[in-house]
């Protein structure tokens, strides 16, 4: 309150009396101190030393998210390997480079688009994990080698390989780690490398947009069959005949035979004479042996018999092939000893690929070659080359973005001398590969020396390409045929160095950095005694003093030794002088320091919490199940809570205490109940979060729960400040009336957006959507345009109340006046408490109205769980104890779940982003889409200081170095899950589900903790600020 | 979980540890005892994992008849306290004070044992099941899995309670709010609950194991804590206090 304004007289009343008290006090307690007398200007002074403290906090709370940040950019830009992805396709019509008379087909599909075709119609037969040993025989006749039971079991390829070498050739087939099926059917159509982000126009679906094999076949109006896995029909949705097409589940690896049965019964038909016609591709994807190798390992009789059923199958196909169709048997991956894979040892990627024709169209370099390599070791070919030999094959233009390059054995013609033919198609491939190098290099750097290299070989082969003519021999062919294929080995190898190798170095020092982040945060957090705000000047200049001559020395040594990578030397070496800097701070305020280990229960608790969550993310199951570990875990608190409730002296305590710890377990329980399950928790979860599993939309009954939240949530929060009367002044206004009014609003707007979706008002669409646009801005704007002001300015929730007697109230400050009547001051209990929180229910507003029902209803559980945690917290004592930010911690984590997200890409719910808006508009969509997937957790990183200022007394010192303290806790909590996540993932980087699950939760940590220390810094740290300054107006600032 | 100190500064009212009777039987059996309930569990593992509901529920008809004998044998009931029943066996000696002791056993101790039976299966077990579907148990499914397996934690860990405590309010507001010393009847119901937690960690490991089905592990968890925690209750920690601050 400032001077000369005038107040409301009971405000008034309050006010000065306690000012007065204030200022008696802070003179008694400055005692012999050199102090104005005037109590103004003492005040305004400790009012400025006040806001400098803050904002010298708010600045050391962002080095350490720097610090952070240069750590997750340092791995991640070492560990997210980002393949940028084209929507280009290459055209029939438009063959990249001229070729002879011989080859112009004048870009028909009839005839073979850039190159004449060899086959009408094709049989792919994919043989999961059908491992290149299988398919020969026992190693080095005479060796005493025993052979297994994968052995001999399957010798049909090699002995037409053998007997028929110019019908048939059977070659090792080396895949591209990893070595999972989704990743590799992408390269065998598309003949790309996998990469971990494939940035492109669609992020989240699993479709593959990029030009591949299946869709040019499409494109071209040839009919494809699909029998068996269903994993192709995620990545080419749409592709395949309705009719003829049978996919088959691919996940129960226990079941052998189901798939390929349900493959083989179907495909014979389609061979026959009478039906050749409906189809000109058939592609058969068989999952049998790989499930045998999952389920017995490779040397089990199992395997053997199914090995043996193969060999059956492919006979009989053989003899029912008719004499245009092309049948190829190949295998996506190998399988390593124990009959698993994804990863990329030897065993797990040396696949089999076999192409039969009944008419003699394959040949051989050397007669010594009719015979297929004994290991897999000899004359390897690479999966992604199937890509421009089938589509040459086929007559088909080689897809956009492939890297692999012709099979010699296909085109090189039944004599094994046609070089010319074999110079054409590598001409067509590799000039299709310069297409696309060209338009990569426009979207992401190369290696600049290697690039350059080559384009040289890319030049010198076009010129002797141009040196031939119609009467040169085929060594001269050969000799062009040599320098195409140099130039597709020096392509690949640059792409591959970009894409396929992780930056092993810049991970580890990654790593590194937020290990050291992590240990000077937990120092600070848990390891100082005293008032923590009076530590950020030492703490800040000596932290960022090291940053900046971290930064300075980095860059010096990168100049000086050129062999070190500039910007990795000069983020590395800022990093780590950074934390020795906040370290030698530490060292300076070593009588301070004391013991990180916990003193009582609630310290190991907190611990153990931590670090089982962090222990248990190098397991995918418990990745996948990490929402019931939460559940699990904020349970056990509550009942804790609930147990050392009992044990307080105090009755109020005791009772509080057990009844809010009751009701957070019960809340806990019921918000669990708010579902949507990732794929791999299947079948044992049911998603309950829309209308049905497979629906993204609420279910009308959904629609009643943000009318019941805008109904009872105020009511209930109100209840909260009830208990110390200190529902007052603007309390009132903004609980009763502006939350409750933007909760309806917010609730209006989902009815209306089913409204819409629905179409239950043909004809009133065009308006329902206006409406509900401007109903959602409405409401952002009560968060931010009415919540916020209110929050900033409102005097603290106090009030006076006078008379004779007064019943006898914990929260009521009685104080005699003249003898006759007394005044009570109401509230004052919690005067730091009721002013702070209202900061959460405007957020509470702002987040809740970006979820979906369901979600909203969740995150209004999660709002008042937080009220009674504060409760909790409060009656046994718990604000300096870690426990209270860690279960904050655990409970934005638990509904970050319930609010209907997974750690997946696919979980993300982009619509959100349309919410308050028609289109998308920067920055805010990308903002709103991060409220939406991340409210839960902004809301409990709002709350944190609350933990330190529900019910405490309005002169406490100490208070801003409190709130420093829990919300560094917090922040410690997510920067553990954070490392953890992130070694696990650098750690497990071939693992099979690296993509699927360790990766995902990895981004989630990452993006999680910057969010976090955003919000936590901004708007709690920041937010406490004017909390404190309104406190401070009325009892002077701490 | 708890940190277990010396002693407790404050102790709110005189509570004592529960001895166990000071018979040579006595001080035999209560070492025999937790052998016997973890064979006779192991014994009938494969049936429960086969099929937990009828396994469960035959396992519980051994399990509460070994409870009883340990109880009757080892514990004072409650009200009386250890020493009256070891001076009148002491005083009796010979053959007819054993038979005096035995028909005074049926009405002395059998029947309060039957008594914490039908308490610890009609009070703490639906109790037991409503905490277990708290902390993650299927709110709408396996009821008779949860209500079994919080039956067994129940007849290991608060049946003895209940003998030795009865249903004194105050006593049991000491008992969950882990203020009473440690001994080894309270020491089993503590190990019992925390090895019921602990049981829950391998459920969601992706091992395809028949024994991570619902409750299995839990059920497991709590036979193992329950013996840990009755021993080290008894022998080790003997009196001590649970500080939780």
């Amino acid at each position: 309150m400032d001077n000369g304004e005038p107040a409301p007289s009971y405000e008034g009343n309050a006010a000065s009396y306690a000012k007065a008290k204030a200022e008696k006090e802070q003179q008694e307690s400055q005692g012999l101190k050199p102090t104005t007398n005037d109590a103004a200007a003492a005040k305004k002074q400790s009012e400025i030393q006040f806001k400098a403290a803050h904002g010298l906090l708010v600045a050391f709370f962002s080095l350490i998210l720097v610090l952070q940040l240069l750590g997750i950019y340092l791995f991640t830009s070492g560990f997210l390997l980002t393949r940028f992805t084209f929507d280009y396709k290459s055209e029939c019509a438009i063959p990249p480079a001229n070729t002879s008379a011989r080859a112009n087909t004048a870009g028909t599909s009839e005839r073979g688009c850039w190159h004449p075709k060899t086959f009408d119609k094709a049989i792919v037969i994919l043989i999961d994990a059908l491992r290149y040993d299988f398919t020969v025989p026992l190693p080095a006749e005479g060796s005493d080698e025993k052979p297994h039971h994968f052995h001999n079991a399957f010798p049909i390829l090699y002995e037409t390989a053998v007997e028929h070498p110019r019908n048939a050739f059977l070659l090792p087939f080396i895949a591209d780690a990893p070595t999972a099926t989704m990743q590799r059917l992408k390269g065998l159509t598309t003949g790309t490398l996998p990469a971990f982000v494939d940035a492109g126009s669609n992020f989240a679906g699993t479709a593959i947009e990029e030009d591949n094999l299946i869709s040019q076949l499409k494109n071209a109006s040839k009919r494809i069959v699909h029998l068996g896995d269903d994993t192709w029909h995620a990545l080419f949705p749409d592709h395949f005949e309705p009719e003829l097409t049978r996919p088959y589940d691919s996940f129960n690896v226990w079941d052998l035979h189901t798939v390929d049965n349900g493959v083989t019964d179907h495909v014979f038909p389609l061979m026959h004479a009478s039906n050749t016609s409906k189809w000109d591709v058939v592609i058969g994807h068989y999952l049998g042996v790989d499930h045998a190798g999952h389920r017995y390992g490779p040397d089990h009789s199992a395997m053997a018999a199914k090995l043996r059923q193969m060999d059956d199958i492919i006979r009989r196909m053989i003899e029912q092939l008719d004499d245009s169709t092309l049948l190829v048997v190949m295998g996506d991956h190998g399988m390593d000893a124990k009959g698993d894979h994804g990863g990329e040892s030897d065993d797990e990627i040396q696949a089999a690929l076999w192409m039969y024709s009944k008419q003699e169209r394959f040949g051989r370099s050397s007669p010594v070659f009719n015979t297929p390599p004994a290991t897999a070791k000899e004359r390897p070919v690479a999966q992604i080359d199937l890509v421009p030999t089938l589509s040459l094959l086929l007559g088909m233009p080689i897809p956009f973005n492939n890297l692999g390059k012709p099979i010699e054995e296909a085109f090189i013609g039944t004599k094994g001398i046609d070089y010319e033919n074999l110079a054409i198609v590598n001409r067509l491939t590799s000039a299709q590969i310069h297409r696309y190098q060209q338009e990569y290099a426009s979207v992401q750097s190369m290696d600049e020396a290697a690039r350059a290299a080559s384009l040289m070989s890319y030049k010198h082969a076009n010129e002797a390409w141009d040196s031939t003519g119609a009467k040169s021999k085929s060594e001269e062919y050969a000799r062009v045929y040599g320098m195409y294929q140099t130039y597709q080995q020096e392509t690949l190898d640059i792409c591959k160095a970009m894409w396929a190798s992780f930056d092993v170095p810049r991970m580890l020092n990654g790593v590194t950095i937020l290990t050291f982040s992590l240990i000077m945060l937990a120092v600070y957090a848990r390891g100082l005694t005293g008032d923590l705000s009076e530590l950020s000047p030492v703490l800040l200049s000596r932290g960022g003093t090291g940053t900046v001559l971290g930064a300075l020395l980095g860059f010096g040594v990168s100049s000086a030794v050129p062999e070190i990578p500039n910007q990795h030397a000069i983020i590395y070496a800022a990093a780590i002088f950074g934390n020795l800097g906040i370290a030698s701070a530490f060292w300076y305020l070593r009588r301070r320091l004391a013991s990180v280990l916990p003193n009582s229960i609630w310290g190991y608790l907190s611990i153990i919490f931590t670090l089982l969550l962090s222990v248990g993310f190098a397991a995918n199951s418990f990745t996948i199940w990490e929402d019931e570990i939460l559940l699990h875990f904020l349970s056990t608190f509550g009942f804790l809570s609930a147990l050392s409730s009992l044990r307080q002296p105090k009755t109020t305590d005791r009772v509080l205490g057990i009844y809010h710890s009751i009701l957070f377990v019960i809340l806990t329980r019921l918000a669990s109940l708010s579902r949507l399950c990732r794929e791999e928790q299947m079948p044992f979860c049911k998603s309950t979060y829309y209308a049905s599993a497979t629906s993204s939309t609420s279910a009308t009954w959904q629609l009643a729960i943000p009318f019941v939240v805008a109904l009872l949530l105020p009511t209930f929060i109100r209840g909260y400040y009830e208990g110390t009367l200190s529902y007052q002044n603007s309390a009132v206004m903004w609980l009763g009336f502006g939350l409750r009014f933007g909760l309806l609003l917010s609730a209006a707007y989902w009815a209306l957006d089913a409204a819409d979706d629905g179409g239950w008002y043909p004809g009133f669409g065009g308006m329902l959507k206006t409406s509900k646009t401007v109903i959602a801005q409405l409401t952002l704007a009560i968060a931010v345009g009415v919540g916020y002001p209110t929050f900033t300015w409102a005097k603290p929730l106090l009030n006076i109340e006078e008379g004779k007697s007064h019943t006898p109230h914990p929260s009521k400050q009685i104080l005699p006046s003249d003898g006759r009547s007394s005044i009570a001051i109401l509230g004052y209990n919690n005067v730091h408490g009721s002013r702070y929180a209202l900061l959460i229910t405007i957020w509470y507003l702002a987040t809740a109205l970006l979820q979906k029902p369901m979600g909203a209803g969740a995150l209004a559980l999660c709002c008042w769980q937080i009220f009674s945690l504060l409760e909790i917290v409060a009656t046994n004592h718990l604000s300096h104890s870690s426990i209270g930010p860690v279960v904050l911690g655990l409970l934005g984590s638990f509904h970050f779940f319930k609010t209907g997200h997974q750690a997946a890409l696919s979980s993300i719910q982009w619509e959100s982003a349309f919410i308050p808006l028609h289109t998308i508009r920067y920055p805010w969509s990308p903002l709103l889409i991060v409220l939406n997937t991340f409210g839960a957790q902004i809301l409990c990183a709002v709350a944190v200081p609350a933990l330190v200022l529900w019910k405490q007394p309005p002169k406490k010192g100490g208070l801003l170095g409190d709130v420093a303290r829990a919300t560094a806790t917090h922040v410690l909590f997510y920067a553990t899950v954070n490392l953890a996540t992130t070694m696990w993932a650098g750690h497990l980087r071939r693992h099979l589900m690296l993509y699927r699950i360790f990766s995902p939760r990895f981004m989630m940590g990452a993006l999680v903790l910057v969010i976090v220390d955003v919000v936590a810094i901004f708007v709690a740290v920041g937010g406490s600020r004017m909390s404190f300054l309104s406190v401070g107006e009325v009892f002077g600032v701490a | 979980m708890a940190t277990v100190l010396a002693s407790h500064p404050k102790p709110r009212a005189p509570a004592h540890p529960t001895d166990v009777l000071p018979t040579d039987t006595a001080q035999l059996y209560t070492h025999i005892h937790p052998i016997l309930v973890l064979s006779l569990y192991a014994l009938q593992f494969p049936s429960i994992v086969a099929d937990p509901v009828p396994a469960l529920a035959r396992a519980l008809i051994p399990l509460s008849i070994l409870q009883i004998v340990y109880v009757a044998i080892c514990l004072p009931p409650t009200g009386g306290t250890a020493t009256p029943v070891v001076d009148k066996k002491k005083a009796g000696g010979g053959g007819g004070g054993a038979e005096k002791g035995k028909k005074g056993g049926v009405r002395g101790t059998i029947i309060p044992g039957f008594l914490s039976l039908i308490v610890a299966s009609t009070i703490t077990a639906p109790l037991l099941a409503a905490i277990l579907v708290l902390f993650g148990a299927p709110l709408t499914t396996h009821h008779a899995h949860t209500l079994l397996a919080a039956a067994h934690i129940s007849f290991l860990g608060t049946l003895p309670l209940v003998y030795v405590h009865g249903v004194d309010g105050a006593a049991w507001r000491d008992i969950i709010a882990l203020l009473r010393p440690v001994d080894e009847v309270y020491g089993g119901m503590i190990g019992g609950v925390v090895g019921a937690w602990l049981g829950a960690v391998p459920i969601p490991l992706d091992w395809d194991r028949e024994w991570q089905k619902w409750p299995v592990t839990i059920v497991t968890g709590a036979y193992v804590g329950w013996a840990v925690g009755k021993m080290v209750g008894g022998v080790v920690l003997k009196g001590r206090k649970i500080v939780l601050e």
